[in-house]
């Protein structure tokens, strides 16, 4: 399950494109799931582990990835970590969830990340409530950040 | 500083451009929209200028900082305008907030977390998009564009609850209005409460009005908050003051309604770390010895009289008040 911590939180990654940086391996780039977050984050096709072709750059190595898709990557390569999913936009809030529904992973957020209309499942570390709408987690998240 | 400046900036493949309007501009939207990458390409060429094969068009420097050592850079830098990415941990601390209020820089900030030290406008927080107007041509155009549209948080009502951030001169004013129109006006006390004073009051008519001028770190909670409820409606005037200069109960010169219609040509940025207290300080000067003599902290009840009260009512008649 996704968990959430809100907030400040001293042992998350917070500059989360060095961590990506200093620890990606191959292995990473070719991974299925993270082929697809690429492929509709970016709108980049991973042609090989060190190419990627992007419709803006051209061609570009891993290093030149958003960093939304960069700390996607982290959260779901090392979920033994803490990483700042603020990092994130709303475009990445489905694959959140995604990397969510196939292992337990817990992000931090300092901002109020928009998880989409549909019904989800998403643990708020500082209360320990489970929410399943925008409509139950705003109130709780709302007084926690901006 | 003050004025504001168009900055173009382009490589072989990409061009920006954008007017920078204010002492405080927030990017922030979807991943992969190229916020970092207009970052690194204003530090390539402060760098290498024109050897680093960018083209920066700009009347004043523009600086790309960040880092361990922001605040010696920040310390040298004179109207300039600063350009800092997020993952920048020191962005929403005091000590940046300081430091933005002590300096004559303009501040571009890449963010999506609210800055509640810095008070800034919800009209000076944008995205980038791509607007394909080079479509034909093989560069890719991004402009700004605005996060919150104009009107879209505006929605006719007759509300039940006037909930105003203000809670001295402004919300003696709207109390006076909440009266005539059989309302009831709660003050939050500062616009960090509005999101709580929403919730109390999310199951009646609600019109929230709050100073937009500063209201920029309280906007994402509170809008996503209005998304979800379809009885609440947020008015964000620049300020009550403001709101009062431009309704036209005080007589202005041509400088003074200049003044209004372009602000950012008048308002220096270090002395004013805000609009809202430049309409403030002009409003109260404009009016001083006048039977509107304006103070902020209690109404002048000249300005409850029915004529008065009615043309600022009148100036935003899509309320229902």
């Amino acid at each position: 399950m996704l968990s959430v911590y809100y907030g400040d939180m001293a042992d998350a990654i917070y500059n989360t494109v060095v961590y990506f940086k200093n620890t990606y391996t191959d292995e990473w780039i070719t991974d299925d799931l993270c082929k697809k977050m690429i492929l509709d984050v970016d709108k980049s096709t991973v042609l090989g582990p060190r190419i990627i072709d992007s419709p803006v750059l051209g061609g570009i190595s891993p290093r030149e990835l958003s960093g939304g898709v960069k700390t996607l990557i982290c959260i779901y390569k090392v979920p033994d970590k803490v990483f700042n999913a603020s990092a994130c936009g709303d475009n990445c809030a489905k694959w959140l969830l995604e990397i969510g529904k196939r292992q337990d992973v817990t992000v931090n957020l300092r901002h109020l990340m928009n998880f989409g209309k549909d019904a989800f499942e998403l643990k708020i570390l500082n209360s320990g409530q489970i929410v399943h709408t925008m409509r139950e987690l705003l109130p709780i998240a709302g007084m926690i950040v901006r | 500083m003050k004025g504001s400046y168009k900055v173009e900036v382009a490589n072989a493949n990409l061009k920006y451009e954008f007017v920078i309007r204010r002492n405080i501009t927030i990017i922030k939207g979807d991943s992969a929209t190229g916020k970092t990458t207009l970052v690194e390409m204003i530090r390539d060429y402060y760098e290498d200028g024109e050897k680093s094969g960018i083209e920066l068009i700009c009347e004043r420097p523009c600086r790309a900082v960040g880092g361990r050592d922001w605040h010696l850079i920040l310390s040298v830098l004179h109207e300039t305008i600063v350009f800092i990415d997020e993952n920048n941990e020191f962005l929403p601390t005091v000590e940046f907030a300081r430091a933005v209020r002590d300096s004559d820089n303009y501040y571009v900030l890449v963010t999506r977390e609210g800055l509640p030290n810095l008070p800034y406008s919800v009209e000076e927080i944008y995205g980038i998009r791509n607007s394909g107007k080079y479509g034909s041509l093989k560069k890719i155009y991004h402009e700004f564009y605005h996060i919150y549209g104009k009107n879209s948080y505006s929605r006719p009502l007759k509300p039940e609850v006037l909930l105003l951030e203000d809670s001295n001169a402004g919300f003696e004013f709207f109390q006076n209005l909440a009266q005539l129109g059989e309302c009831t006006a709660v003050s939050a006390g500062g616009k960090s409460n509005i999101f709580l004073k929403s919730m109390e009051n999310s199951k009646k008519r609600l019109l929230i009005i709050a100073d937009g001028a500063a209201f920029g770190a309280e906007m994402d909670r509170v809008m996503q908050f209005i998304l979800e409820h379809d009885n609440i409606t947020l008015y964000l005037p620049e300020s009550f003051e403001w709101l009062i200069l431009t309704s036209g109960v005080i007589v202005l010169t041509l400088e003074e309604r200049k003044m209004l219609s372009v602000p950012e040509e008048y308002i220096e940025s270090k002395k004013y770390f805000s609009w809202e207290r430049f309409f403030t300080e002009f409003l109260v000067a404009t009016t001083n010895g006048t039977y509107l003599q304006y103070a902020k902290n209690r109404l002048n009840p000249n300005y409850l009289h029915k004529a008065i009260c009615d043309k600022i009512r009148l100036a935003m008649p899509e309320l229902g008040l």
